[in-house]
């Protein structure tokens, strides 16, 4: 696919999750809106590879930040992972979708939700297939709040000391957590110096460039080394009423005028 | 022998036909540990001093259908790394099977930070674990084979001392049932429930009348052992001995475990007092200061009459 194809399926998505959630008055548009061009990268940029026979991914992704797994679901519809009755379901009873991702659900390959898990049991997986000798790779996407957690720390030094370089975690930085700026919460800055400094090799980029992500996820799949990708978003990108918004990290009530802008912001 | 080489023995024994077993260490130790290390590295994963990271590497482990092994000192395994258990191998149900070493006082002389008087509790209740709490090797050893062949998420608790045998020992039917009883089953006996080292203290302190006494090695508390009930169904007493503080101890498993069969008979809790111990002296000396001694166990049997 080409880029710009790429981004019409971004913004695509990111309208039929905003109709979802005006339908089921529930989820995080800020969180999944910041990270939709990284995993559509991902899934249409052939960074995760398809079985089309097996209708599953030969490669994993980890949401670590669970509350944003439901980016995944119009995306493994599209490949037909998810049905379209499943997908309509969405939001009433009996649904298999739920704002967080599980395993029960078809293509998601961690239960995830609370924060700082997933670069270790990504790193578990990289490990796994390494010592089989299987050519797969496991990405994990983790908010920039994540490292507020002490395990993602843990993490980050046993994947670098064990250079697991079929291992990508890619930093969703948009600089907001549900009370405010990291900035002004717990400064979590310089990201970069921080990670860098444990002598991981690490890629700054524009998170809703397309075309830098895909050249960014080349290039940590060339490398010998455990690669991070820093990705650098806004809160709500797309949709002008939730852009760098705190208060969009949920849900939150519209006026019409607010649904008519978001629709128009989305076209 | 201590338990910990019993249980890595046979772990390593395994390990040469089965390439998908993976042991995870948080820098803890053994004999059997550095056997294994040399002849299984790749198998072997040092996780640093980690314990929620490392409970985080096994879930990604176990997702790929490995079977998997974590090993660290009980304080910290269970306390450090309780939300990892239970949101890798609880929620997503993986085969992930703790060692824990080192369970109530066994590191005296570390002080309270490594005392681990409070596992049980928090462990009982996580969703899906089952738990396990040997007197003796022979337990050990049919606990580590069962792991190996059936493996499951499993809490697995470990003395930090070597222990004596039981006799007569364990065998593969009481492995099955969860449980053994000493002792022939009379209905006016008092019967003296508990696991793990403080088990040998209950017999020694019973020695010289111990025809009036019965004494349950519950080894497994959970899942709770429905055939037990069966069993002792005709005693009215039950004295529940555990090296752990009060709140969700044996005690409270044995009543929860009895209720859930309509069975209500007395049950005395002797554990250790709600509080950290700063004290210093040694195991022996802290259970005898705090409650814990043969004699007071005795003593508390004398409360039926």
């Amino acid at each position: 696919m080409q880029i710009n194809d790429l981004e019409s399926l971004a913004k695509k998505y990111r309208r039929e999750i905003f109709e979802k959630f005006l339908e089921t008055q529930q989820g995080h548009p800020g969180s999944i809106f910041s990270m939709m061009e990284i995993v559509v990268s991902l899934y249409h940029g052939g960074f995760l590879r398809f079985d089309k026979n097996k209708k599953e991914f030969l490669d994993k992704l980890l949401i670590s930040k669970g509350h944003a797994t439901s980016a995944l679901y119009p995306i493994l519809r599209d490949y037909g992972v998810i049905s379209n009755t499943e997908w309509n379901k969405w939001g009433k009873n009996n649904s298999k979708l739920r704002i967080f991702g599980n395993t029960s659900i078809p293509g998601i390959d961690i239960t995830s939700g609370s924060l700082g898990h997933c670069i270790g049991s990504g790193a578990g997986m990289a490990i796994s297939y390494k010592n089989n000798n299987q050519d797969k790779k496991v990405y994990v996407v983790i908010s920039e709040g994540e490292l507020y957690e002490g395990s993602t720390w843990e993490a980050l030094l046993f994947a670098k000391h064990r250079e697991l370089n079929n291992l990508t975690v890619i930093i969703d930085i948009n600089s907001l957590i549900i009370l405010g700026n990291t900035t002004e919460c717990v400064n979590l800055n310089p990201i970069k110096d921080k990670i860098s400094g444990l002598g991981i090799e690490t890629h700054e980029v524009d998170g809703h460039n397309i075309d830098n992500l895909v050249s960014a996820l080349k290039t940590t799949d060339d490398s010998k080394n455990f690669s991070c990708i820093l990705a650098n978003t806004v809160k709500g990108k797309g949709a002008s009423v939730m852009e760098n918004k705190k208060n969009w990290h949920y849900w939150s009530p519209m006026t019409k005028e607010e649904i008519k802008k978001t629709r128009e912001d989305l076209k | 022998m201590l338990q910990r080489d019993i249980f890595i023995d046979e772990i390593t024994k395994k390990m040469s036909k089965d390439k998908k077993i993976y042991f995870l260490s948080a820098d803890f130790g053994a004999a059997s540990l550095d056997k294994l290390r040399a002849q299984f590295p790749k198998n072997f994963v040092h996780c640093g001093i980690s314990e929620q990271a490392m409970l985080d590497i096994a879930s990604g482990l176990a997702l790929e259908k490995n079977k998997v092994f974590v090993y660290a000192m009980a304080p910290f395994l269970s306390l450090r790394a309780i939300e990892q258990a239970k949101c890798g191998p609880g929620l997503m149900n993986l085969p992930i099977c703790m060692i824990s070493v080192g369970i109530g006082l066994g590191y005296a002389d570390a002080g309270p930070t490594h005392y681990a008087n409070e596992d049980f509790s928090c462990f009982r209740s996580i969703v899906g674990t089952s738990i396990y709490t040997p007197s003796d090797n022979q337990t050990t050893k049919l606990i580590a084979k069962d792991m190996l062949q059936k493996p499951k998420f499993s809490y697995v608790r470990l003395d930090r001392d070597a222990q004596k045998d039981l006799n007569p020992k364990i065998n593969n039917q009481d492995y099955k049932n969860g449980f053994k009883i000493f002792g022939k089953i009379e209905k006016n006996k008092i019967a003296i429930l508990s696991h793990g080292k403080i088990f040998h203290d209950c017999l020694n302190a019973f020695k010289k009348n111990e025809k009036k006494y019965i004494f349950i090695n519950l080894f497994r508390s959970k899942p709770f052992p429905q055939k037990l009930v069966k069993l002792v169904k005709n005693i009215k007493n039950f004295l529940v001995v555990d090296e752990q503080t009060p709140s969700g101890s044996l005690a409270s498993c044995v009543y929860e475990g009895f209720r859930d069969y309509k069975f209500f008979p007395k049950i005395i809790s002797k554990s250790l007092p709600e509080r950290y111990f700063f004290e210093n002296g040694g195991r022996t000396y802290l259970l005898n200061k705090f409650g814990l001694s043969q004699k007071e166990i005795y003593k508390a049997s004398r409360n039926f009459r």
